[in-house]
């Protein structure tokens, strides 16, 4: 079992440098400037509600940041790796395909990790110079993040093993992304509609991960701490995306 | 005698999936053959004869339609076979940001390699490819027989029992195909078998054995290095006798 | 060789079932889109709001364009005279001219406040300091006390708990009395709230003055300049706390 950990955290940590050195500090001073500039602007038109505008913008640039860039690493990994045959070298190996889509997966949210740590202490720093502390409900609103991109990332690399091109992938896996937070206002409108609507609204909607469900950082007001249980249906619906994508890659020729 | 790869039957089609119902191309047609252990066998074909299919196949890369291939007598996709194939792709790719010490290092470490005996790898296969003078540099800066080097490292890493080269002086300039091949020779002077393809008959007729002559995905000859040298034409003749 | 089972599809519709599953449950803490009554210009944004899971921010775009709606004076607020530019004087029962310096700023017409407000609830109905303010404006400001009161049981019906929107509806009812003093004393425990808006602080400090308790206006007024960043409040809380200084019932 050993063997197989270091094997994982060997893919693991390659791709967490490869997407380190490429456009991981670029989308940093993207968001750097950003938040400044928004910080500006949040001083001038919240007044008085300055603290939770530059709170709010900051985590949701952040998400949108450290979301971009995951799903398009996952929508290009695999096809990229297969493209220059970096691949060739690594299947050739005695790597099971189950490892290797681990390690992605775990690199792709390692780096995400890194991102989400780093921007928050920016984030953090902008609002400390602006002379607010930190908001109480942070550390939650990350872990939520970080959760949403754990489902998301994961199903950009199923998609990936089995669209056409980077593109299809990103535009799919950020619908679903789109989709997982209107799961609980389709839910509210399946619930309303009566008979066998209701019941194929219903159905669909399981289709969809509830990405609701983690949103701490928008129901910071209203239920700022993240239950345990969220684990649950966030471990489900990641390890079924892996799944299935592994049973596709278990299957592809390169 | 031992056989390092066993091919009985072989068949693969690839499928290409279109709007109008997917596309068929046959690659390889009932291909059998064996590569005793610790040979040369050199692997000849016009483009699109099926030598990389036969090469995929072996490190499990493709999977067969039909027959059975046997890998130091598993099948290719084990981890038991993988772990005593080296393979080198035609034009392999790496990170063009890394130094080769540290592309070889994430290979080795693929291989199952660790600790000093990882460095020991590392350093070995990179003294053996003659690429410990260019250790400082990167591999964005490395020419195009450099970077050939570079995947015959990777392959060696875990001291393979075979090496599986596709191209392997595909483009390279005449010394760095005699350094190459002096390699080779090397390697196969330690008992390693060694399975290459190539376009350049004079290279397979230096370094191989024994040829296998691939026409339109079927194998058309298996020539010993004794038939050519007895024949007017040499391996070309026979070569070119084989295809039209 | 390929897999040609179909056990792992099978394990993944397991995995993603077991997770419909356990999140079944789960009832967002917003109000349906059946209550969302968003004004034709920003009903893009709100789509964003949602989809992007972004209540919150896009809540505080609605928050600012309601302080700019409300900051934007209307014809009838403007003073010509030197010094008296940025707010209107109150004219009494008897004809004569009152300056308050602005206690009475923001008084006017506003027709667009309440459905503002209430879609900055809409959007995030834990936008306290928004439901104040809103709430606040409307009643003290604009004496609308029943659509104050209608923002208040919106922003009720999401926070059935809260104590502040309780309070100021109390307030409301005070002032419905002509009772200023019961008014200055219901909003007291707002006032140390962080998210309790200027505009409620300042109608306390005012009330507190008319009623003679020029100390607590003076701590009013300090906790303004200390805790405030809108200029206009500001600038007011001092031109007050130098008035007090001077003694109580110093003209301008």
């Amino acid at each position: 079992m050993r063997k197989y950990a270091a094997l994982v955290w060997s893919v693991a940590l390659n791709s967490f440098l490869e997407g380190a050195r490429s456009r991981f500090f670029t989308m940093f001073a993207v968001f750097a400037f950003t938040a400044v500039y928004a910080s500006v602007l949040a001083g001038v038109m919240a007044v008085d509600q300055e603290e939770r505008l530059l709170g709010d913008f900051g985590l949701l640039l952040t998400e949108l940041t450290t979301l971009a860039y995951l799903l398009f690493n996952a929508s290009s990994s695999l096809l990229r790796e297969a493209e220059t045959k970096t691949i060739y070298l690594v299947f050739s190996r005695p790597v099971p395909r189950w490892a290797y889509l681990a390690g992605k997966l775990a690199g792709a949210l390692l780096t995400g990790a890194m991102m989400l740590l780093l921007m928050g202490a920016i984030h953090l720093s902008l609002l400390y110079f602006r002379g607010f502390g930190l908001p109480p409900f942070y550390g939650w609103a990350l872990a939520g993040i970080f959760l949403k991109l754990c489902v998301i990332v994961s199903f950009a690399f199923f998609v990936s093993l089995f669209s056409t091109s980077a593109v299809s992938t990103l535009v799919i896996s950020a619908i679903m992304w789109t989709l997982g937070h209107f799961a609980a206002e389709a839910r509210f409108l399946a619930e309303e509609a009566a008979g066998f609507k209701g019941l194929l609204l219903g159905l669909l909607i399981n289709l969809v991960p509830n990405l609701q469900l983690f949103n701490a950082r928008d129901a910071a007001g209203a239920a700022g701490a993240l239950p345990a249980s969220v684990l649950l249906p966030a471990a489900a619906w990641t390890l079924a995306c892996y799944l299935a994508g592994l049973w596709l890659l278990s299957r592809k020729e390169f | 005698m031992k056989h390092a790869v066993s091919f009985a039957g072989v068949g693969k089609t690839y499928r290409r999936p279109g709007l109008l119902g997917a596309r068929y191309h046959t690659a390889l047609t009932d291909v059998s053959f064996e590569l005793p252990a610790g040979e040369v066998t050199g692997l000849l074909g016009l483009n699109g004869a099926g030598k990389t299919t036969i090469m995929k196949l072996i490190t499990g890369l493709l999977f067969p339609d039909a027959g059975k291939i046997r890998v130091f007598g598993h099948s290719p996709s084990d981890e038991a076979a993988k772990a005593r194939v080296g393979f080198l792709p035609e034009l392999p790719y790496f990170p063009p940001q890394l130094k080769p010490a540290d592309a070889l290092a994430y290979y080795g470490r693929l291989s199952g390699l660790s600790g000093a005996a990882l460095a020991a790898a590392v350093e070995d296969a990179m003294r053996k490819t003659g690429l410990e003078p260019h250790a400082g540099k990167r591999v964005s800066e490395f020419s195009k027989g450099m970077l050939q080097r570079l995947g015959l490292a990777q392959a060696l890493l875990h001291s393979p029992d075979l090496l599986v080269l596709d191209e392997p002086v595909s483009g390279l300039d005449p010394l760095a195909i005699h350094d190459i091949r002096s390699l080779l020779a090397g390697l196969n002077s330690e008992g390693r078998a060694i399975f290459l393809s190539s376009h350049s008959i004079s290279e397979v007729e230096k370094l191989c054995s024994r040829v296998l002559i691939m026409v339109r995905g079927t194998l058309a000859r298996t020539v010993k290095r004794q038939e050519w040298e007895a024949s007017p034409a040499g391996l070309e003749g026979i070569f070119v006798e084989a295809v039209r | 060789m390929r897999s040609r089972g179909y056990g792992l599809p099978a394990a993944a519709l397991l995995c993603w079932a077991a997770g419909a599953w356990a999140g079944a449950s789960y009832r967002a803490p917003f109000p349906p889109p059946s209550e969302m009554r968003a004004p034709l210009d920003g009903a893009g944004g709100d789509m964003l709001a949602l989809a992007l899971g972004a209540r919150r921010a896009f809540a505080d775009l609605w928050f600012v364009r309601l302080l700019q709606y409300y900051g934007r004076r209307e014809v009838s607020e403007v003073s010509d005279q030197p010094g008296h530019e940025t707010h209107r004087h109150r004219v009494d029962e008897h004809g004569h001219v009152h300056c308050d310096h602005g206690a009475n700023y923001g008084k006017g017409d506003y027709p667009r406040f309440l459905p503002m407000a209430r879609h900055v609830l809409e959007v995030d109905p834990s936008f306290t300091a928004a439901c104040l303010y809103g709430a606040g404006s409307l009643a003290f400001n604009m004496e609308r006390p029943a659509e104050a009161e209608e923002l208040l049981n919106y922003g009720l019906k999401y926070s059935p708990k809260e104590w502040k929107y309780l309070t100021v509806l109390a307030a409301i009812g005070y002032s419905k009395a002509q009772d200023p003093a019961a008014v200055a004393e219901a909003i007291k425990p707002l006032l140390r709230e962080p998210d309790c808006p200027v505009m409620l602080k300042q109608l306390a400090a005012f009330l507190n003055k008319r009623a003679g308790n020029y100390a607590a206006a003076a701590a009013i007024y300090a906790d303004i300049l200390a805790t405030s960043r809108d200029e206009f409040y500001l600038r007011n809380a001092e031109r007050e706390l130098r008035k007090l200084a001077r003694g109580p019932g110093a003209r301008p």
